[in-house]
């Protein structure tokens, strides 16, 4: 059983190390791929083959009936075919791909990694397929001298970065019978955040501040301001003065020692869930105390965000979150 | 640079000292016909270079502290009953002058930014249903403080898009920090500028400004630029075709001031980061990064076509 | 942007593709469609017309069990229209309909490529019925549109209207020609068939055929069809009076009908002094003769010579023949002829056409003399009141007898008839020879050329001491016929094709042209075959080559065309235009660059400009100069561009760091 296994993981290794010589497959790449000839692999499609064969059967036809023009015809349209491979092979050959815009996702969402493939001849190409799994692909054209984009699923399972690996750039324009295909390994990173746990825990409630703190953050001393009114504010803080001005609920703000401090905290969570978990629930947390317009901070073991508000400060703690603990293979 | 504008240079580099590249930039968007943001932490002479600008190019000036508790009204005017005229009497707000002042921006509320933003955007206000217009020329330069600061109502990014630049000042360097420990009070010396300029010589200006030539190439530089931050990985949006245009303005401004009639790229590259990095903002890839870097980045990144 | 399946055969067509996908097929079914019976016809044209309507009203289509039973009702028709289903005509019929009902199936793009495919293949049996220029310009044309319509299949994104696919197709079949030429002049050549013809393969091909009665060479000679062409070596075309184009010799009689024997002799003792050197390029006539000038003095390859002056060849003759050959005008031979051959040359059956015999016996006897008695019957025929017509009265059991005693109207066949029998009657054997008379000289190719129209019968007599001598009882009747043609020597009444009478002088000229252009096709095109290959070859220097050398000959020519294509195909990857002082400036910069200032791809020009100067102070004139210029030019949109240019150009080349 052994040997077999360790014959069969070598075959597997050896494929492999084919397949990475004949297609120049070496890993991520930086920065601009162009998609130099020698990077374009082509070879005919079924429908080609099927092309070939009814080409054949004309010339036979011919030769049996001494068809001269069946000779012509038969020839034109086997060189017209093989031109077409020449087509084809030129359809993707010299473009030029980069990593295009990335938005973060929660896991168990769809990652969507846009690719830009940028043309600088002077003739469009059409119907240039960009895909990774195989199945769907996502067909683009690309303007003369300009660029298109396509965009590349890729399903988040865990919260980190996520790569899209290795895709596939394929045509089969303009008669589709060759196709023409390159892969690039872009180097570009997806932010997947952790699940957001549903239904989630009640939000912690608002905690007295111990005063040692410093921090400051809304609080009830100074009058800091003007915010439109939500439901549930207390109606003292109401600025009845700006309702007879304006005809509209104004909430007044405060600042100076904070007195009731929102914090999301890992300790806070029970006990019994695992990390994973917790950072789920903080996530919960986070999209809540957000939604709620709510200012609040985040506390994990090693790292605090301070308390804002926001969706820059949304932003930055579930990237906490999702970067907590994980391998840094990212700047 | 015309000898007008030199003048008017020469006169603000006299009382901020050291900065004269960014007095260029705030002189380049006014005559874009662009009002102006600076931002940075207090006690470094926005104030004081706001105020510089409008006397030297001699426009009438008021200046609006901006508070948490100032109302729309506070900054644009009201109706008052008259008793004689059995009527009701507008008394126009601060914001009927040619240069407005908006300090400390961030410190309002929301309703009464939005309130000066409809001023900026249609030159016009609209009170008790009814719509005023405002002098020729109409500028507003605001200052704020770094959002980091409590209390503050940072701009949404709908209305930093209004601002056709953002300019920081910075802490002057150790000679220009010597120079004004040594001079005099920048408040005696304000009251000494001199008018170099008027509203219709700068008015005259603002429309050579438009005829400066942008030539075929100099576009394509442009939208290369532009693009990029549509589709590149490090910005979390692109800029949108407010802020193109606003680019090729304060580039037309700039050229204008080095004495050509035409854009080059330098003059691109030199307006670019006061005209994008309030606009921009990194991608999840590039967290942290601030808009000025991002800008630097960009002009690093687009080849000239 | 779209997001569809890798595989994009299952991706169904829009309505645009069913259009262009009918479209190209009943361009391509078209001539077989007029040619066919109308049942077959209709049934074709309303089964597309089915599809183009389901588009419109998305009806459901029939189930593939109706399109099968459809498909074998077809079938069954066929048979009954046909009394087969495996003919040329049977085939094409079914193939028609078969492709017909594909399109009723067609959903998804596999289909539809495959349909595509199958309309190519509808194309080339076009070509049983016809070669002709205008049946290949049409193919070339419907080949195009198959080209387009498979190219139509191909857009996933918005579609770039119908011009683009057109000028997509027309550019690849124009990138192919060069390698499509390769292939034709040089792929090897097999003499055909390979297998079975069907039966009607060559059914509807005209040509004299090895019997005669009267009548029979009427239908011939309302025929407009091209016989054969000569081409004389120097441009020494004999007098008309001399252009008998010997074709089968009949000799045996029935009394009413003429036939050649099934055997013949053959002989390789053939007239010498053959000087006439001339090429015969022969239609198809489903038969073995092969024309030439009487008489031939050599035999063409894969034939033989009779001994009765025939050329055969060893098969039919089924696709266009050209051949070398040399003719001895009015030589003799035969005159030791065998007592077995004169004494068939003088049988005749019994009791027919009495009254002819009871003449030959007269004239016997007024003539000893046989030279005498041909005359004799030849001025009878010139002076009695003898007319040439292609309309002659229908002759009843003794045709001979009631021609020459009653009707006295007639046709070559019926002259040559006559004489033949008055000949043997009186002793002297005559046989009767078919063929072509005259022919047009075509003055814009330089050629001879001989339509069906010209065929002709004449007679040969033997005589002692001289052998065979021919004799055209026509030619006295109508000098006319041999001497101007036919269209001069028949009253004006008389019918006869189209532009053979040429009245119209400036139609006359087109159709001269035009001929002589089908002349070039037939010699280079259509005739292109292993024999004509291999002269082609050894025009090269590969005569006698084998096969490997000829492969490799083939490929390397090939592989150039490929080169060739992929030249033309790759050449559109070049980038787009730029500005040329743009170019110029890229020069500028990389003259820099290789003395160690490069510039940044961010850097603009003026920052450059002081950077460089800056590091080589020596050249800061020149550069500020280059770079005003450039920046000017590019920037300023500076008037006098051309000018400008000119001098930026003029500074770079002088730039030497």
């Amino acid at each position: 059983m052994q040997p077999l296994t360790a014959t069969l993981s070598a075959a597997a290794a050896l494929k492999g190390r084919i397949l990475d010589w004949i297609f120049q497959w070496r890993g991520p790449e930086r920065g601009t791929i162009v998609l130099v000839q020698r990077r374009v692999f082509i070879l005919p499609t079924r429908q080609g083959l099927l092309f070939g064969g009814v080409i054949l059967l004309m010339l036979l036809g011919s030769v049996n009936y001494d068809l001269s023009l069946g000779f012509i015809l038969s020839f034109l349209l086997g060189a017209s075919g093989i031109q077409s491979m020449l087509h084809t092979f030129r359809n993707l050959a010299n473009l030029r791909i980069s990593a295009g815009r990335v938005t973060p996702v929660f896991a168990g969402e769809t990652a969507e990694f846009h690719i830009r493939i940028a043309n600088a001849a002077r003739m469009p190409r059409y119907s240039v397929a960009v895909t990774r799994d195989r199945d769907t692909a996502d067909y683009v054209d690309v303007p003369a001298d300009g660029e298109a984009v396509a965009t590349v699923p890729v399903p988040a399972l865990r919260r980190g970065w996520l790569r899209p690996g290795r895709i596939t750039l394929f045509t089969f324009f303009p008669v589709g019978l060759f196709r023409a295909w390159s892969y690039a390994d872009l180097d570009m990173h997806c932010l997947v955040y952790p699940a957001p746990v549903n239904p989630g825990l009640p939000l912690p409630r608002l905690q007295a501040g111990d005063g040692k703190g410093g921090a400051q953050g809304l609080g009830q001393d100074e009058f800091a301001g003007l915010r439109p009114y939500r439901p549930g504010d207390s109606p003292r803080h109401v600025a009845w003065k700006a309702v007879a001005r304006n005809d509209l609920l104004m909430t007044k703000q405060f600042a100076g020692r904070v007195a009731a401090e929102l914090w999301l905290s890992w300790d806070q969570l029970p006990p019994e869930l695992d990390s994973e978990r917790r950072l789920e629930h903080l996530a919960r947390w986070v999209l809540d105390a957000d939604a709620e317009g709510l200012a609040y901070g985040l506390r994990l073991p090693g790292s605090v965000i301070p308390i804002d508000s926001g969706a820059a400060h949304r932003a930055e703690c579930l990237r906490a979150l999702a970067l907590h603990e994980t391998a840094a293979d990212r700047p | 640079m015309s000898s007008q504008l030199n003048a008017v240079a020469e006169q603000i580099n006299g009382i901020i000292l050291g900065k004269a590249h960014q007095i260029r930039l705030a002189i380049a968007c006014l005559l874009a016909r662009g009002h102006l943001l600076i931002e940075d932490v207090p006690g470094v002479g926005k104030t004081t270079l706001a105020h510089a600008i409008a006397t030297s190019l001699g426009l009438r000036f008021q200046r609006i502290q901006f508070t948490s508790d100032l109302l729309p009204a506070d900054i644009l005017g009201i109706s008052v009953y008259n008793r004689d005229t059995g009527g009701f009497e507008f008394h126009p707000g601060p914001v009927f002058t040619n240069v407005v002042l908006a300090d400390e921006v961030n410190r309002a509320t929301p309703r009464a930014q939005s309130a000066l933003l409809e001023a900026m955007e249609e030159n016009q206000v609209t009170i008790e249903g009814e719509t005023r217009q405002l002098p020729v020329p109409f500028f507003v330069i605001a200052t704020q403080n770094p959002s980091y600061q409590i209390g503050t109502f940072p701009l949404p990014e709908s209305q930093l898009d209004r601002f056709l630049m953002r300019i920081e000042l910075g802490y002057p360097d150790a000679e220009a920090e010597r120079a004004l420990l040594n001079g005099d009070n920048r408040r005696d010396m304000l009251q000494r500028l001199q008018p170099r300029l008027d509203a219709g010589g700068l008015a005259a200006l603002q429309l050579e400004v438009q005829q400066v030539h942008a030539s075929a190439a100099l576009l394509d530089y442009l939208q290369a630029l532009v693009n990029t931050t549509r589709r590149s990985p490090a910005f979390a949006h692109g800029l949108s075709p407010r802020a193109s245009l606003a680019l090729l303005q304060g580039a037309r401004a700039w050229a204008y001031m080095d004495d050509r009639r035409h854009v080059l790229p330098e003059d691109i590259q030199a307006v670019l980061p006061a005209v994008v990095a309030h606009r921009l903002s990194p991608a999840s890839e590039t967290a942290g990064t601030s808009g000025t870097a991002l800008a630097t980045q960009l002009l690093e990144e687009v080849a000239i076509p | 942007m779209k997001r569809l399946p890798t595989a994009l055969n299952s991706h169904p067509l829009v309505s645009r593709e069913i259009h262009w996908l009918t479209a190209a097929f009943l361009f391509a079914a078209a001539p077989h469609l007029l040619r066919m019976p109308l049942w077959i016809s209709g049934l074709v044209a309303g089964i597309a017309a089915m599809r183009l309507l389901q588009l419109r009203l998305r009806f459901a289509l029939p189930r593939k069990w109706l399109l099968a039973l459809v498909a074998v009702a077809a079938a069954g028709g066929i048979l009954l229209q046909y009394r087969t289903l495996f003919g040329r005509d049977a085939g094409v019929s079914m193939l028609v309909i078969m492709l017909a009902l594909k399109l009723l199936e067609t959903h998804t793009r596999r289909d539809g490529m495959l349909l595509g495919f199958l309309g190519c293949f509808l194309l080339v049996t076009n070509f049983l019925h016809s070669q002709t220029i205008p049946t290949a310009l049409y193919m070339l044309i419907c080949a195009w549109f198959l080209l387009a319509t498979l190219i139509g299949l191909q857009y996933t994104g918005t579609w770039p209207g119908w011009r683009h696919q057109i000028q997509r197709a027309g550019v690849l079949m124009v990138q192919a020609v060069p390698l499509m030429a390769v292939l034709f002049l040089l792929f090897p050549r097999v003499q055909g068939p390979l297998w079975g013809l069907p039966q009607d393969a060559y059914a509807g091909l005209t040509g004299l055929s090895d019997n005669m009665s009267p009548g029979s060479l009427n239908n011939l000679i309302l025929s407009y069809d091209v016989a054969f062409r000569a081409e004389f070596k120097d441009g020494r075309t004999p007098e008309a009076k001399d252009l008998y184009w010997r074709g089968p010799v009949l000799w045996d009689y029935d009394g009413r009908t003429w036939t050649a024997p099934r055997l013949t002799q053959s002989t390789e003792d053939l007239p010498a002094g053959g000087d006439l050197e001339y090429t015969v390029t022969l239609e198809p006539h489903n038969k073995r003769w092969l024309f030439a000038l009487e008489f031939p003095g050599q035999k063409p390859p894969r034939a033989i010579a009779t001994r009765d002056m025939q050329l055969l060849s060893f098969t039919p003759v089924r696709s266009r023949l050209r051949y070398e050959m040399t003719s001895a005008i009015g030589a003799a031979y035969g005159a030791d002829d065998d007592r077995m051959v004169l004494a068939r040359s003088l049988r005749l059956p019994a009791d027919s056409n009495p009254r002819a015999a009871a003449f030959a016996a007269e004239l016997r006897n007024r003539h000893r003399e046989d030279r005498d008695l041909v005359s004799a019957v030849l001025t009878l025929f010139r002076n009695e009141n003898f007319v040439y017509t292609l309309t002659p009265p229908l002759l009843g059991q003794h045709p001979v007898d009631e021609f020459l005693f009653d009707t006295r109207r007639g046709f070559c066949e019926h002259y040559a008839s006559a004489f033949t029998v008055l000949m043997r009657a009186a002793g002297i054997p005559a046989r009767v020879v078919t063929g072509y008379q005259g022919g047009e000289v075509n003055p814009v190719g330089g050629y001879i050329l001989v339509r069906q129209a010209d065929a002709h019968a004449w007679v040969e007599v033997w005589l002692e001491n001289a052998g065979w001598v021919r004799v055209d009882p026509t030619a006295a009747v109508s000098p006319a016929r041999v001497e101007r043609g036919i269209a001069s020597a028949l009253p004006r009444s008389d019918p006869l094709p189209m532009f053979v009478r040429g009245d119209f002088a400036m139609l006359q000229r087109m159709r001269l042209t035009w001929d002589s252009i089908t002349y070039s096709w037939n010699q280079w095109v259509l005739g292109y075959n292993p024999e004509r290959q291999r002269r082609f070859l050894s025009h090269l220097g590969f005569s006698e080559a084998g096969w490997q050398t000829l492969s490799v000959v083939l490929v390397v020519f090939a592989g150039m065309a490929v080169l060739i294509g992929a030249g033309l195909a790759l050449r559109d990857l070049r980038g787009v235009r730029r500005d040329p002082a743009k170019l110029a400036y890229d020069r500028f910069c990389r003259k820099l660059s290789r003395r160690g200032v490069p510039r940044g791809a961010a850097e603009g020009p003026r920052v450059f400009a002081s950077r460089a100067a800056r590091q080589r102070p020596d050249l800061a004139a020149a550069i500020n100069d280059i770079t005003t210029l450039y920046v000017g030019l590019r920037y300023a949109g500076d008037s006098g561009t051309a000018e400008a240019l000119q001098q930026l150009e003029r500074r770079i080349r002088a730039f030497k760091p």
